[in-house]
């Protein structure tokens, strides 16, 4: 989020500021120039050709595919069942990885170095095999089911695969990481004498968690949210390996409308909608963040 | 409390001992301070004056021991019912919050009512000269500017005893010498009580009412700047405030206080009461040291007297300092004021100085 697009145009105004502006930035543009090719070969070009599949048709430009995809019921549920796990995941994981982004930045020694691994490796594994992974431990004849049964808890399998439960459990399981990570990254910043000088004014511990330390943790919370949000709004092989049909998402709608239903102009808009909402909660959290920041500028 | 009608004690620390796993930090220190008196913990780091200080404010409890305040048994209280005002070494202001919020934290956690907190944080930003800079955020703050809301916010709370772990270190030495004396003033006209810790002997001497010297978890001595100073009760408290000349050697005679000890420059007379035959370590300061010439007529008879040679003279604008070889196996640090009227280096000088100003300590530390 910088604001280099904004000072080229008035500097291209007159040559002798532009080329002053080129020779202040060069070895800023020097080192953003691969990073931007990236992008625009892989990304803005595909985009703007994404964009222009969702507005086309036999007539040329038109609104048919956002009619199709949001005109009825169905559409609709598409969208929210992919917000949902969005939103679900996205509180689920922060519940569980805020006061283990205390607990890591606590740790000390080896303990911390078993703590970062045992967040890292799991990166290293495929989506794929993690979410199959669940499948094995909770399908009708899985581990889980296993264990109740010889254990005599339960007579029958208990249906947790293809379940809203275990969708949620997959997910959680597979975005953790990106929600502790960031919060870890700033709340180990943290001074402790801050809760110390808090604690000599006169604050309980509560009352000086609640006062300095939430407000100086919410960089990464913003962060680690927004992180979070975008990757498992969009997810497709957790909810499709965990849920199968049962949930159909916008992410499983793209795929379905490219791979099996020969139909681009709705895939193109289903993804095109998922980026809307993934744009909605990149903007609105750097805002944030940004905010947040100000007050200590 | 006190038996003879004397002032009890606005802090005490009784019999307090510390330790960290196997190591002491503090070692049965007894320590009272008067109501508003300023006092300093002084020592190299390492001598437990931190973890002392952390003891008054709740930070941390003794193994052993008792510490009260204001006549309040304190030694289980945690930091946030002791009511303290701790000025951090790095401020540790919340870089959160505005100079107001800052200021106001302490008040606004014991819910006063907003007016009673709004004319009190004005209160204390108007006594370190801040209030311009209320709305400002704290990290747009200078260092000396964050010295002083954090001083700000430690007196807004009206804390029984205000402390402040190497508060002033950060600063660069003008400022630093300064808000010394600045410090001083204020805390004697709001006429609260005060600790400090410092490694600093001159933030110590000039702004403490009582100084502790401190040296391995123990208190070395525990009086007024100028004894402390002029009367230094062990070799290391010698050592640690101010220069002086050490010389080794045995005693030789003893007279109403004073021994006479065989030196390697010779016969010298000193302050001490060790038995004959002890050896010990005569340190005298530089400012008591006179240089004569050396076919001068020598001054009083009971002065303490040596020859030597000027070996180097650096000039220290107020001052300046002479360090004179004696018997080619001792040198001398003598301070006059200014410039003087000095030979040049290599002359031959006699050294003269009263018995009254050499202080002759028990040798049981290693040679300087």
């Amino acid at each position: 989020m910088t604001d280099a697009p904004a000072s080229i145009l008035p500097s291209a105004v007159s040559g002798a500021t532009a080329s002053h502006w080129l020779r202040n930035h060069k070895a800023g543009i020097a080192l953003a120039l691969p990073a931007a090719l990236v992008l625009i070969v892989l990304f803005i070009v595909p985009l703007a050709q994404l964009l222009s599949q969702s507005f086309k048709s036999d007539a040329g430009f038109s609104l048919h595919a956002y009619d199709r995809l949001l005109g009825d019921a169905y559409g609709r549920s598409l969208v929210w069942n992919s917000l949902r796990l969005g939103l679900v995941t996205t509180g689920i994981t922060l519940a569980i990885g805020y006061p283990a982004a205390f607990g890591l930045a606590l740790s000390k020694g080896a303990l911390r170095s078993v703590f970062l691994a045992s967040l890292f490796l799991p990166l290293a594994a495929s989506v794929i095999a993690k979410a199959f992974a669940w499948t094995i431990l909770l399908r009708s004849h899985g581990v889980i089911n296993d264990v109740l049964i010889g254990l005599h808890l339960t007579d029958r399998p208990v249906r947790m695969i293809f379940t809203q439960t275990a969708l949620i459990i997959g997910a959680a399981n597979v975005f953790l990481p990106f929600m502790i990570l960031p919060i870890y990254a700033v709340v180990a910043q943290i001074d402790a004498r801050l809760t110390e000088a808090a604690a000599t004014l006169g604050a309980p511990p509560v009352v000086a968690f609640l006062r300095v330390i939430v407000p100086l943790s919410l960089p990464g919370v913003i962060a680690g949210v927004a992180l979070v949000f975008s990757l498992s709004v969009s997810a497709y092989v957790v909810p499709n390996l965990l849920m199968g049909e049962n949930y159909p998402t916008l992410a499983s709608t793209i795929a379905k409308a490219f791979l099996l239903a020969r139909d681009p102009a709705l895939g193109a808009a289903a993804g095109a909608v998922l980026m809307a909402i993934g744009l909605v909660v990149v903007v609105a959290s750097s805002a944030l963040a940004r905010q947040s920041g100000s007050r200590r500028a | 409390m006190s038996l003879n009608g004397a002032t009890p004690p606005h802090v005490a620390l009784a019999d307090v001992s510390k330790r960290y796993g196997a190591s002491t930090i503090l070692e049965r220190i007894n320590l009272r301070v008067d109501p508003g008196a300023l006092v300093t913990l002084l020592g190299p780091s390492g001598c437990g004056k931190t973890t002392l200080l952390r003891l008054i404010a709740g930070l941390a409890i003794p193994d052993e021991g008792r510490v009260s305040i204001a006549g309040r048994d304190v030694t289980r209280t945690p930091p946030h019912r002791r009511n303290v005002g701790v000025v951090f070494q790095n401020y540790a202001l919340f870089p959160h919050l505005s100079v107001r919020g800052n200021v106001g934290f302490g008040l606004s956690v014991r819910r006063l009512p907003r007016e009673t907190i709004a004319s009190k944080v004005a209160r204390a930003l108007d006594l370190v000269q801040l209030g311009h800079l209320i709305d400002r955020p704290v990290a747009a703050l200078s260092g000396g500017q964050q010295q002083r809301v954090a001083l700000a916010r430690a007196l807004a709370v009206e804390p029984d005893v205000l402390l402040f772990d190497e508060a002033l270190s950060a600063l660069d030495r003008n400022m630093r010498e300064s808000m010394q004396v600045e410090l001083r003033r204020l805390l004697k006209d709001i006429g609260t009580t005060a600790v400090f810790v410092t490694h600093d002997q001159d933030e110590a001497l000039t702004m403490s009412d009582k100084i502790a010297v401190m040296s391995g978890g123990r208190i070395e001595q525990y009086a007024d700047p100028i004894s402390i100073y002029a009367r230094p009760e062990t070799l290391f408290t010698m050592r640690f405030v101010g220069l002086s000349t050490e010389l080794r050697g045995a005693v030789t005679g003893r007279s109403d206080g004073q021994v006479r000890v065989e030196t390697p420059v010779g016969a010298l007379t000193a302050q001490g009461a060790q038995s004959l035959g002890s050896s010990v370590v005569v340190a005298t300061r530089p400012e008591h040291i006179r240089i004569a010439a050396p076919d001068a007529a020598p001054g009083d008879a009971g002065l303490n007297c040596v020859e030597g040679r000027i070996r180097q003279i650096s000039f220290h604008g107020s001052r300046t300092r002479v360090a004179v070889e004696v018997a080619s196996c001792a040198d001398f640090a003598v301070e006059i004021g200014g410039v003087g009227d000095l030979p040049a280096v290599g002359a031959a000088v006699r050294l003269e100085w009263p018995p009254e100003q050499s202080f002759a300590y028990r040798d049981g530390s290693p040679g300087p």
